[in-house]
């Protein structure tokens, strides 16, 4: 098969994947990075822009900034997840089911409504505030590096909570017991042994909970109380009304993917040669704790989960409240509703249109080439695995920012259409849906494909009979993934919408701002539950239930 | 039915030659074994004959027909998976009617013939189950229906056997030779079990290397291994390597030198044995013509039941294994006792130590 290129279906698909990559991530990364080495207005080369960001104090303050909340918000999260992860899976807890879906809840709601919500309650205004004051509990001001961090560590500790977790109920208990038998005390066995077995999955955790606080954007601009951020700096440049700076802009980006390469390295190189694969005889069991322990362990378990869903509860809560513009009154009504339903129905159709487009888009070129990657292993393969890898360490806004530099000219003028944001949320989230095809594919035998072929079906007849059958699950499994990241998707929308291709994150966010929180509670609202209704058809048909979501 | 033949087949991968120049004729509904340790290329060469590896050069015939430019799909070959390759999705009787469908059979034919198919391999009454409610033997019977409902051309089989325990590796191995006999369908059958390969075959092909070492029925694979390879691979063997001969073929091993006219004209000789081709004796027993006689120290034994294992030190240095018939109790304290081998040089198989090709008497 290796043996010389052969012009049939599969190297068709080669092909379209390269020309799909080069045109939709290459091309737009180029562009940034060509921007960035480019003076605004002679057009020649420098250096300047980036000599800027480092000599400016706001601009090194960004990066500064940048960097704190990056790795408070990975601290938070691990500070968070790695003990509900310990204790759900080492101690029985009842209701550890119930607190694994609420964590994959908090997970897939949309990161900004986490900021709007915990305004709302401790914001100057909030009632939270208020009641704690009024118990003689002054809390700091929300607004800033603390309210961001806040909110990153409650948003992402699932990451780390779920993959810990999971690494944890596939330690052999032989293991652990083989510690305590040479004289190894519980702490002692949990830090020399168990710990290092699970870091390849805490510190995947971590990678992820430190990547998406750096580039998330929502949050930072809804609670950070102008705290500047290297995300926050690229889009204010950018869209700044008298007329941007889209070197300095393009050279932010660079920055900020700069920092995310190196984490990514980073952490490869701390899990190198700890692939631990280990054979599962027993499963470990969980062991029953003392009645005051248990209470404790109750009480942690579920305060964690609890603030990390409080905010969707808040939201939905507020979105049947009386409200008149950005005040509430007494009482409750369908208002606001009322009120979205009359004034932008369109918006809430794009989320679903562009959504299930981009979906629809995203399974089929990411069942293809996760099968080219499994099935037919070539050197073109591996480079398409490898080039997959960079959409997961590019933030949104910077390929936002690189789609308007890239799209707005000929040939390919399409920024203002809704094909350059489905497009965008195509090729944002194609890397997941070929991740999720291809460990669907190597769970399944190659010999069936073959013993297929050789009772006579074509190489077509033998996928689309055998093959595909088989992954038609996890296929729509990650489809449903695919649609929840893409109906919430914030940061690129926000700088590829026109008014005609609003989205609904789009106006939550503009609401937020205008502080009508009554409207984006409604719109919010509706988000949440297409999100809870796509979680709960994943639970239904995927038999890894949480971890298929990290 | 059909008679297969492979002529001059090679396959390169970027570091390892797969296959050498492999050239065979395998007759029409033969039972024919390749046999090797793992990476010898005898699974290279099955994928090669069943179309999903393609040969850098080479022609393959079947039944008189080219095959190399005819897809994996439609060489009409059946094909016997390790690990079964059932289709999970699909009941037992789908996965029999799967290539009969492709084949756009008439319903009516493909539901007598999936019957049929299955009573062959006594799994009537089992077309309704799904594959996770059978056992692996049962498995592996859906997979020989599956392969023989389509009356291929040949029938392949990649070990078919050694996922499953070693009562029913014994069970199936009957069945499948029963079968095979049954249906008269030129059968290649790929294993790294010499006994399951003696037992089987026809014919066997030992491979080592990509390269074919010899072709042959069982009794003249064990009886007259060609290579020293096929000696130690095929049966357990002593083996005493490269050993001096004297001016005219003499050997001096052992208690008394013995001159074979074989070696002469040879500085050295590689020696082999079988362990159930010596026998056991007193020292200073023997002294005749056709045997040659070791002394040494018995170094450990251990008993087996029905048979039981000699170490010796001989004199010389070299450990040796002997194997007793039936042995008596007294035999079994003998751990230090001296002892003399006898072995009958009619028994003994001989190897060039530089090319490690047999050296025949005649």
């Amino acid at each position: 098969m290796m043996r010389r290129l052969r012009l049939d279906f599969w190297s068709g698909v080669l092909v379209f994947a390269f020309v799909v990559i080069a045109v939709l991530m290459a091309w737009p990364l180029y562009s940034i990075f060509v921007a960035s080495v480019t003076d605004n207005r002679s057009g020649a080369m420098t250096i300047g822009n980036f000599a800027q960001i480092l000599g400016h104090p706001a601009y090194r303050g960004a990066v500064f900034n940048s960097l704190i909340v990056g790795t408070g918000g990975m601290l938070g999260a691990m500070l968070i997840g790695i003990p509900l992860a310990v204790l759900t899976t080492r101690f029985v807890i009842a209701g550890r089911d119930i607190l694994a879906t609420l964590a994959v809840l908090a997970l897939v709601s949309p990161p900004f409504i986490g900021a709007y919500a915990w305004i709302m309650m401790l914001g100057s205004n909030g009632w939270m505030r208020a009641w704690l004051e009024g118990a003689g509990i002054a809390l700091p001001p929300i607004y800033g590096l603390f309210g961001i961090l806040l909110v990153f560590s409650l948003k992402f500790y699932p990451f780390v909570y779920l993959m810990t977790a999971s690494a944890l109920g596939s330690i052999s208990p032989s293991v652990e017991e083989a510690a305590e038998s040479l004289g190894a005390g519980p702490w002692r066995r949990f830090f020399k042994v168990t710990l290092p077995l699970v870091f390849p999955a805490v510190s995947s955790g971590a990678l992820l909970a430190f990547v998406l606080s750096i580039a998330d954007f929502g949050t930072p601009s809804i609670v950070g109380g102008g705290v500047r951020l290297l995300a926050t700096t690229a889009f204010d440049l950018f869209t700044a009304e008298m007329g941007g700076n889209p070197g300095l802009a393009s050279a932010t980006s660079v920055v900020l993917i700069a920092i995310c390469m190196v984490v990514v390295v980073l952490q490869r190189w701390a899990v190198r040669r700890r692939d631990i694969a280990g054979s599962l005889v027993r499963r470990p069991t969980p062991q029953r704790l003392r009645p005051y322990a248990a209470i404790v362990a109750h009480g942690v378990c579920y305060a964690i989960v609890l603030a990390g869903s409080l905010p969707s509860l808040v939201v939905i809560y507020t979105s049947f409240r009386k409200t008149s513009g950005p005040v509430f009154h007494p009482g409750f009504s369908v208002d606001s509703y009322t009120k979205i339903l009359g004034e932008v129905p369109h918006v809430i159709a794009n989320s679903f249109t562009y959504s299930t487009a981009a979906v629809a888009l995203i399974v089929i070129l990411g069942t293809l080439i996760g099968y080219l990657l499994v099935r037919r292993e070539t050197l073109a393969s591996a480079t398409l695995d490898n080039l997959l890898l960079i959409p997961y360490i590019v933030p949104g806004v910077v390929m936002g920012l690189a789609f308007v530099v890239t799209f707005n000219v000929p040939p390919l003028q399409i920024t203002g259409t809704a094909a350059i944001i489905v497009l965008m949320l195509f090729i944002r989230r194609l890397p997941y849906a070929v991740r999720s095809s291809a460990s669907i594919l190597k769970q399944i035998k190659g010999g069936i494909e073959e013993a297929a072929i050789s009772l006579g079906a074509s190489p077509a007849r033998a996928f689309a009979k055998v093959t595909l059958p088989l992954m038609l699950p996890g296929i729509v499994a990650g489809a449903l993934m695919s649609f929840i990241t893409a109906i919430n998707e914030l940061s690129s929308s926000l700088i590829l919408y026109v008014g005609r291709t609003m989205t609904m994150p789009v106006r939550i966010y503009l609401s937020v701002l205008d502080g009508q929180f009554g409207t984006a509670s409604a719109l919010s609202t509706i988000l949440l539950a297409a999100t809870g209704l796509a979680v709960f058809v994943v639970f239904r048909i995927s038999d890894k239930k949480e971890s298929a979501f990290v | 039915m059909a008679r297969v033949e492979l002529r001059h087949i090679s396959k390169r991968y970027t570091s390892v030659q797969a296959l050498d120049d492999v050239d065979l004729a395998i007759e029409s509904g033969e039972f024919f074994t390749l046999l090797g340790p793992s990476g010898c290329g005898k699974t290279t060469l099955l994928r090669t004959v069943a179309g999903f590896i393609r040969q850098d050069s080479g022609e393959m015939w079947v039944g008189g027909q080219r095959i190399d430019d005819t897809p994996a799909y439609r060489r009409n070959i059946g094909l016997v998976f390790q690990d079964y390759a059932i289709f999970p999705h699909m009941t037992v009787g789908d996965n029999v009617a799967f290539g009969l469908k492709n084949r756009r059979r008439p319903r009516q034919e493909i539901a007598e013939r999936v019957t049929r198919a299955l009573d062959l391999v006594r799994l009537g009454g089992h077309a309704a189950r799904l594959p996770h409610q059978l056992s692996g033997g049962q498995q592996q019977r859906v997979g020989l229906a599956r392969a023989v409902v389509i009356e291929p051309q040949i029938l392949l089989m990649d070990e078919p056997l050694s996922n499953l325990d070693a009562k029913l590796r014994i069970e199936l191995r009957d069945d499948i030779r029963d079968l095979q006999h049954s249906l008269g369908i030129t059968t290649i059958y790929v294993t790294h079990d010499q006994e399951e390969a003696l037992v089987i075959s026809d014919r066997i092909c030992v491979m080592q290397g990509g390269r074919v070492h010899q072709v042959g029925t069982p009794w003249q694979i064990y009886s007259h291994p060609a290579t020293l390879f096929v000696a130690a691979f095929v049966g357990a063997m002593n083996v005493v390597e490269d050993l001096p001969v004297g001016t005219g073929g003499g050997l001096s091993l052992g208690a008394s030198p013995r001159s074979m006219p074989v070696l002469a004209g040879r500085d050295r000789v590689t020696l082999a044995i079988r362990l159930e081709d010596m026998s056991l004796s007193a020292p200073g027993d023997f002294a005749r013509d056709d045997v040659l006689a070791l002394d040494g120290t018995v170094d450990k034994v251990s008993f087996a039941g029905r048979e039981a294992f000699y170490r010796v030190r001989l004199d010389q240095g070299s450990m040796i294994q002997a194997h007793v018939h039936r042995p008596e109790r007294r035999l079994l304290e003998q751990t230090g006792a001296r002892l003399r081998l006898i072995l009958p040089i009619e028994r003994l198989h001989l190897f060039d130590p530089a090319t490690g090709l047999r050296i025949e008497s005649n």
